[in-house]
């Protein structure tokens, strides 16, 4: 029982750290209609941003703030003059794709050119370690879970409560009439990638204290679960976003240890499969993008 | 328009001189596959290997070999005048992105003597292109499918993963400043490359009564091990043997934290004698509890005699006219030397058979490296040349020591046990004897 109770916890922090990466990523797609596949190595570079401020001697988590503000930068830039003047074209969805892993793997080459294939890790406390019942969560950990709480509500105010928010929500839902209606659709855009980027950052540097250590490498393998959650949750939806985060986090996490770990992302996926059968449009999914948000 | 007979001839005249140099010039250049001499122009060696994605540690090592090679045989006014270079050509450890890199690096490269690298994670797609084209290799990977090659142009100078398995083993049994382990886990990645250290561990360790306490095979570049370690643990083994390269310092500094602080010691494969591997298990769970915990086992190298210092030499040269190879760092790592060795070789072979055809010179690689009968012992490329021209028979003992190919083109030197100190040099702390080393063998029911 205590191996399940440690599991759940575990299955937590894998969930907060999905949860920030992935409820950028479906932003960008719902409101943006742009599947960034470059957005993976957006967090690598982001947390070796991080890593050469940590080996100044400034606090990993003071850092944080410097990766929020480099994802926000990089992701502006990116979309500024590469992904938007191709969709002023036209180009269609796959394009755009193709385009953005070509972004993708442009990042990843040239990251690797500078800081080479080794692996790099925050010099962090960890903290005091939490016990309870088989439940073991160090200090540093129980901070990530937080930050991601307070990210989560902050979207959450963004969008119900702000006018930022319903100029968000109305371009995604229809930007030809928002335009018309008035609303600076581009300045929306330019905004969401701004912070979608800036939550990248933020996902970058916990992803990199999660897993003690990273390399250029990792940008890849992240990119799938973040995706994975997104698409559980309904592409495009924040909140959808947040709970396939939920699931996967936990269900990686209790698979691991109800059968072999080798079983764990087969489980996780094989339930992505299941709801897509079952529902396609996601969980959370009613109506075009960001439809859930209300 | 039309064209006169005058000024067609002059026409003619005119383009046959720069077309007659193009030949001459192609001529002069290419490289020459006939069989007879050894041809002009430079020669390339291929790195076919990861040099990015999760085992893009491995690429460097082999190309910083390979530069060390290319600077012995040019310094020594190359094969036959022709000097050699080396190119990297990534695999990305994936065999679909393999099979691209092979094919593309054979048809732009017809100067191409050799390649090294081939790893685990692509030699099972590869070896059949290269050995197709007629390409000497010298592969580094321990998968056991290669125990029994039929291509010719493959070469091994590494043990089958199952060999890496019986000396890790032997270490927990037999190794120095410990007890007999009793509670053995084994966490490898998921991988076929990793998983084929795990079958003949498992029935070496059933067959001496020896308990494995868990099995683990972890998914390389997960974002953590938390529960894995959780269930490690409940095990109470004595004991990690593993591999898990890209994984093992989030996975070891996972049971550092659930472990209240305490490390397990762990015993790694030859692959784990490695800067990166080293630097990502220190700085997860400080150089203290490494040097504490860390052992390995490694090939018996000599690192010594003239073949050794020939090759520190290339190296340190190399470091410094490569800048960002950072070749030193690769100074006695077992895969660098060999593949130096391998290259050394091949070039010996070109010599001895004057010719750059890969079919007439194929056969005298393992000719150069076991010897025959009376064969003058040379330590270095410049030392072979010199003994060849003389009309010697030679057998190369190069940086890694002696050579013994079976007739799979197989080596094997036997293992040491290892640590690395606090620079992540490798330091010998013992070895293994034959009846050790047998007694587990025999366990595990052979290679």
């Amino acid at each position: 029982m205590e191996l399940y109770v440690a599991a759940l916890g575990f299955g937590l922090i894998s969930a907060s750290v999905i949860a920030i990466a992935a409820v950028g990523f479906t932003m960008q797609f719902g409101i943006t209609n742009m599947i960034n596949l470059a957005y993976g190595e957006v967090m690598i570079v982001c947390a070796y941003v991080t890593w050469y401020v940590n080996q100044l001697g400034i606090n990993a988590w003071t850092a944080l703030i410097g990766a929020a503000i480099a994802g926000a930068a990089l992701s502006f830039v990116l979309n500024r003059f590469l992904y938007a003047p191709f969709q002023r074209k036209g180009t269609n969805l796959i394009g755009m794709v193709i385009i953005s892993l070509a972004a993708s793997l442009m990042l990843a080459n040239v990251l690797l050119g500078i800081v080479g294939y080794g692996t790099a890790a925050y010099e962090v406390d960890q903290g005091g370690l939490l016990r309870w019942n088989g439940l073991v969560l160090t200090a540093a950990q129980i901070a990530i879970i937080v930050i991601a709480l307070l990210l989560m509500l902050a979207i959450h105010g963004l969008l119900r409560y702000t006018r930022l928010g319903k100029a968000m929500r109305a371009t995604a839902a229809n930007p030809t009439l928002a335009r018309n209606c008035g609303i600076p659709t581009q300045r929306v855009i330019d905004v969401v990638w701004l912070i979608t980027g800036g939550l990248c950052g933020v996902a970058g540097v916990v992803a990199g204290m999660n897993s003690e250590n990273f390399s250029v490498a990792s940008g890849a393998g992240y990119l799938i679960t973040i995706i994975a959650a997104a698409v559980l949750g309904g592409a495009g939806q924040p909140y959808g976003a947040m709970i396939g985060a939920l699931i996967i986090g936990l269900v990686t996490e209790l698979s691991a240890a109800a059968i072999a770990p080798e079983y764990k992302e087969v489980v996780a996926f094989g339930i992505l499969v299941l709801v897509m059968v079952l529902r396609p449009q996601g969980l959370l999914a009613k109506r075009g993008a960001l439809a859930a948000a209300g | 328009m039309s064209v006169n007979g005058g000024s067609w001839r002059r026409l003619t005249a005119r383009a046959a001189m720069p077309v007659l140099a193009i030949l001459v010039l192609a001529g002069c250049g290419g490289s020459s596959s006939t069989g007879g001499g050894l041809g002009s122009g430079p020669l390339l060696v291929g790195v076919l290997a990861p040099f990015s994605g999760a085992d893009a540690s491995f690429g460097p090592r082999y190309l910083a070999g390979c530069y060390a090679a290319s600077l012995s045989i040019n310094g020594a006014g190359g094969i036959g005048g022709r000097q050699v270079s080396c190119q990297q050509f990534d695999t990305k450890g994936e065999p679909a992105d393999a099979v691209p890199a092979a094919n593309s690096m054979i048809a732009g490269n017809s100067n191409l003597m050799g390649v090294v690298g081939c790893t685990s994670d692509e030699a099972s797609t590869v070896v059949p292109i290269l050995d197709r084209s007629h390409i000497p290799m010298f592969c580094m990977t321990g998968q056991s499918e290669f125990n029994k090659s039929t291509a010719k142009y493959f070469h091994r100078l590494v043990p089958a993963d199952s060999y890496d398995a019986y000396a890790m083993i032997g270490s927990a049994l037999f190794g120095p400043n410990h007890a007999p382990y009793k509670r053995i886990a084994l966490v490898f990645g998921d991988d076929i490359g990793s998983q084929t250290f795990v079958g003949p561990a498992v029935a070496a360790l059933t067959k001496l009564g020896v308990t494995v306490a868990i099995n683990q095979a972890i998914h390389l570049g997960a974002a953590s091990y938390r529960t894995e370690v959780a269930k490690l643990l409940q095990a109470t083994p004595d004991v990690i043997l593993t591999e898990t390269i890209g994984s093992a310092g989030t996975y070891m500094k996972e049971v550092k934290q659930q472990n209240g602080g305490k490390v397990i010691p762990f015993i790694g494969t030859s692959a784990t004698i490695d800067p990166v591997w080293f630097k990502q298990v220190v700085d997860a769970i400080g150089l203290p509890d490494f040097l504490a915990n860390y052992t390995a086992v490694d090939l018996k190298l000599t690192l010594q005699g003239a073949g050794y210092d020939e090759f520190v030499s290339q190296l340190t040269a190399a470091d410094a006219k490569y800048p960002g190879s950072n070749a030193l760092t690769y100074k006695g790592k077992s895969p660098t030397v060999h593949l130096y060795d391998g290259i050394i070789m091949t070039a010996l072979a070109m010599v001895a058979a004057n010719s750059s055809d890969p079919v007439v010179y194929n056969p005298k690689i393992i000719e150069i490296a076991n010897g025959v009968s009376g064969a003058t012992v040379v330590n270095t490329f410049k030392d072979g040349v010199a003994a060849l021209k003389a009309g010697k028979a030679i057998r190369y003992v190069g940086a890694a020591g002696e050579n013994n190919f079976n007739q799979y083109n197989n080596s094997q030197q036997g293992y040491n046990l290892v640590t690395m100190d606090k620079d992540g040099n490798e330091v010998v702390i013992g070895s293994l004897t034959e009846a050790q080393t047998q007694q587990v063998i025999d366990a595990g029911g052979g290679a």
